[in-house]
Parts: structure tokens; C-alpha cells; sequence
């Protein structure tokens, strides 16, 4: 039958070449035998459009021949978790790594300028997806050694395999907030909104309109400027914000983000209180200054007196109320550990 | 297909891949070769296509299950199947497993009925 030999062609060519033939033959005796039945029990040979119903109903030719395959995996469910696992952590520090190089290579040239720290970002998604690539290749050719040398490959199981009942985390529950934990895209997310922050930041003092937009210009042309300890609040702020992302992808790469610890809270808050002690404790709170004191003094004097106080006033409210809520939380903190420690007795 | 239908079809094939091993190598204490095979099977009301069957016979025989041999009948080369002496060690073995596990499917729909 000319359809059957073109049906049986077709199938051989997605097999694998070592067994078609065999394949082929056995499948071409079994589908000739059911033809013969078939035939025998109509007593006539099949019609065009009968032969043409039944090569449909046996499957397409790549189908039929892909149930003869073993089952192929680039990365199979044995290795998948280890994968995973390495795949989060290699594109985490390829990030940390990647931003301490980039920040030295930016700095070592002096102040950073803004199409550095650009150009750095923007070269930070080739890195990731080079790194993604290389990790799933080393672990697509460990999937290919364990299929085909049939190993038990014990050190390959995910790390949360070699584990003990006493290793395992103090049982964590919020019964007062409810909330939920911390998923793992809302951690990662919270990481890359404090990078991009960082870069933001880092853009400022050679494109201050990131910052003041249109202001930017006025203040180019007006009398001001802003005071060196300006400079002094800003990279505290830059520092604070480094710290604050170390501290995120630690917690990522220590598998700590749900929920993350108050004390790393309560010092965010702390010394989240620097940059602001900076600006409060300049001296005659000068923390803007004129551009040409000996011109100027006598006609801005009265209004740069202005901003400076006004500065310091809002400098100082926000002050008031970073540290009372710094208190209430240190207060909260020290009543939860005596009631821990009340309930141990 | 609705997804109810779409979950209940998973589970079915689920639920035959195993005991379809289990008839073939039941049915393979006597020699078939594929296509007599399927019919033996349909003919005791389990109907199996050609595309699960025939790969079915090669895995089993690549596992030392089965032993086969091509041989001629009715003027045709066919490949002949049998239960191997590991297969019906193994096949010894999986009844056993599938009639305790009837047996306590059985009880347990029986107490909560």
C-alpha cells in the first residue's frame, strides 16, 4: 500500500538512526497485519478515503515516532532544584559583583559621571543573561552525564537535601500584623527598585536635574549654591543606600527574605539618622552658601539666612519624627524579647 | 475541553499507564507479536492505542522484561514477544503489589460508603 509505505517513510525519519530500521519493520508487519484484518472484514480493500481515515487515526508520523524516544530533558526534574538554586545565586552575585567592579571602575576615574554609571547599567543584562547561559549549559552537559552514565549522582541533589531536623529555622509567626510572608519576586524586586535608587542617586551630582528637574538651572544661575556638607549628606545617602542593597541580597542569597530580621530594621533606622544629624549640626546651620560671598553677602544675606533656617527647621522635624519612631520601635523590640523571655520561664 | 475534563483525562492516563504494563506482562506469559498483542488486550476490553503499545514492547524489552525474536509467519517477518525470566520475576512482584492495592482501594471505598 503506497500511503502506508509514504506513512511508515515519514516516521523513520524522526527516529533515531541506530534502530529505524528495526523500528520500521516491526511497525510496518504490525500495521499491514491490522490492514489484512481490516480488509477481511469489509471483503474489499480499503477505499482512498478509508486508507486515508486510518493512517489519520495512527497519529501524526512525528508523534508516533517520538513515543519511541526516551524521555529528554535539557535540565531534568532530578538536577532542576540544584539549578534553580545555583541560577538565583549566580545571577545575585553576578549582580553584587558586577556593581562593586563597575563602581570601582567608575570612581577611579574621579567623580562619577553620569554616562559611566549609564553605560554600567545598561551593560548589567548582558552579564546576567551570559551568566544565566553559562549556568544552564554547565547544567544541561551535568543532565547529559547523568543520562547517559546512569550514576546516581548523590552530590548533585539540591543542598536543602543534605539537611537536619536540628538546622532548620526557629518557627516564625506574625500573629499581630497577619501579613504574609515575603515572596520571593516581591525580594527581588524590592532589590533592583534599591539598585536602580542607587544609580539614580549616583547620577545626581553630574546631572542634578534628575533630581531638581527645571530647579537645576535656576540654581545654576541663581546666587546659591549648596554647602559642602551637602556633599558630606549625599554620599552618607549613597552609603546607607549601598548598605541597605548589600543587606537585601544577603538576605536572598541566605534565603532570608520572608521574613527579615527587625534588628536589621531597627539599625537601618539608626543610622538612617547620620545624614541627618550631618545637615542638623552644620555650623550657623550653613548648609547652603553663596556663590560669591564678598558680592553678594549684603544682598542675599537676608534670604540665604531664610533657606538655611528653613532647611534646618524641616531638617530638624524630620529628625524629630525619624527618632521618636526609632524609640517606639526600640520600646516595641525590648517588650516582644521580655515577653519571649517571660514566656520561656 | 473543560478544565474539570482536562484533569480528569491526566489522571486517567495517570491511572492506566501503570496497570497497561501490567497487562502486557500479563498478557505476555504467551508469545504475540504487537499487533496480536492489541488485539488479545481489546478483545479482554482493553483497548490500547498502536503509538502507546508498540514503544511500550521496546521499553519493556530494553528493561529485560520481555524477550523477542523476528520470525517468520504467514509469508511476514514479525517480532515475536515473551515475559523474560526477570520479567515474570518482576511481574510476580507487581501483581502482587496491584492486588494489595485493589484490595485496600476496595476496603476503603467500601468503609466510606
Amino acid at each position: 500500500m503506497d500511503l502506508l509505505d509514504r506513512y511508515l517513510q515519514a516516521v523513520k525519519k524522526h527516529l533515531p538512526w541506530q534502530r529505524q530500521d528495526d523500528i520500521i519493520a516491526e511497525l510496518k508487519a504490525n500495521l499491514e497485519s491490522q490492514l489484512e484484518d481490516k480488509e477481511a472484514e469489509l471483503g474489499r480493500p480499503l477505499t482512498a478515503l478509508e486508507a486515508d481515515e486510518w493512517i489519520k487515526q495512527l497519529g501524526s508520523p512525528i508523534q508516533v515516532a517520538a513515543a519511541y524516544q526516551p524521555q529528554r530533558y535539557l535540565i531534568g526534574p532530578a538536577i532542576f532544584p540544584t539549578y534553580w538554586y545555583v541560577l538565583r545565586l549566580a545571577t545575585l552575585w553576578c549582580t553584587v559583583i558586577y556593581s562593586i567592579v563597575s563602581a570601582v571602575q567608575i570612581f577611579s576615574g574621579g567623580i562619577a559621571n553620569g554616562n559611566e554609571v549609564l553605560e554600567a547599567v545598561l551593560r548589567l543584562p548582558g552579564a546576567l543573561i551570559t551568566t544565566v547561559a553559562w549556568v544552564t549549559l554547565i547544567f544541561a552537559v551535568i543532565e547529559y552525564g547523568i543520562t547517559h552514565s546512569q550514576t546516581k549522582w548523590v552530590p548533585m541533589v539540591p543542598p536543602a537535601v543534605a539537611w537536619s531536623p536540628g538546622n532548620l529555622p526557629s518557627f516564625v509567626k506574625d500573629p499581630v500584623t497577619g501579613k504574609k510572608p515575603r515572596s520571593f519576586a516581591q525580594a527581588v524586586a524590592e532589590a533592583v527598585v534599591e539598585f536602580f535608587l542607587l544609580v539614580w542617586l549616583l547620577l545626581i551630582p553630574g546631572h542634578p536635574w534628575v533630581l531638581l528637574g527645571p530647579g537645576a538651572l535656576y540654581l545654576q544661575g541663581s546666587p546659591f549654591q549648596l554647602g559642602p556638607v551637602f556633599m558630606q549628606f549625599f554620599w552618607c545617602v549613597v552609603a546607607l543606600s549601598v548598605f541597605q542593597l548589600g543587606w537585601r541580597c544577603l538576605d536572598l542569597a541566605r534565603g532570608t527574605w520572608q521574613n527579615p530580621r527587625q534588628a536589621q530594621k531597627n539599625v537601618m533606622q539608626v543610622v538612617g539618622l547620620i545624614p541627618l544629624v550631618l545637615l542638623l549640626t552644620v555650623p550657623n546651620h550653613a548648609a547652603v552658601v553663596l556663590k560669591h560671598p564678598a558680592l553678594d553677602q549684603v544682598r542675599y544675606g537676608v534670604t540665604l539666612n531664610t533657606i538655611n533656617q528653613g532647611i534646618y527647621r524641616v531638617a530638624l522635624i524630620i529628625f524629630v519624627i525619624a527618632l521618636i519612631q526609632t524609640i517606639v520601635d526600640f520600646v516595641k523590640l525590648g517588650i516582644s524579647a521580655y515577653r519571649k523571655r517571660v514566656g520561656a520561664i | 475541553m473543560t478544565a474539570t475534563d482536562n484533569i480528569f483525562e491526566n489522571l486517567r492516563l495517570e491511572l492506566r499507564r501503570g496497570c497497561l504494563t501490567l497487562a502486557v506482562l500479563a498478557q505476555l506469559r504467551q508469545e504475540y507479536y504487537g499487533y496480536t498483542l492489541r488485539k488479545a488486550l481489546a478483545d479482554l476490553g482493553l483497548e490500547i492505542d498502536e503509538s502507546t503499545l508498540y514503544p511500550l514492547l521496546r521499553r519493556l524489552e530494553a528493561q529485560g522484561l520481555l524477550a523477542s525474536e523476528w520470525r517468520e509467519e504467514e509469508k511476514r517477518n514479525k517480532r515475536f514477544y515473551r515475559l523474560s525470566a526477570d520479567g515474570e520475576q518482576i511481574f510476580g512482584q507487581l501483581l502482587e503489589e496491584w492486588q494489595a492495592i485493589n484490595a485496600s482501594i476496595n476496603a476503603t471505598i467500601n468503609n466510606t460508603l
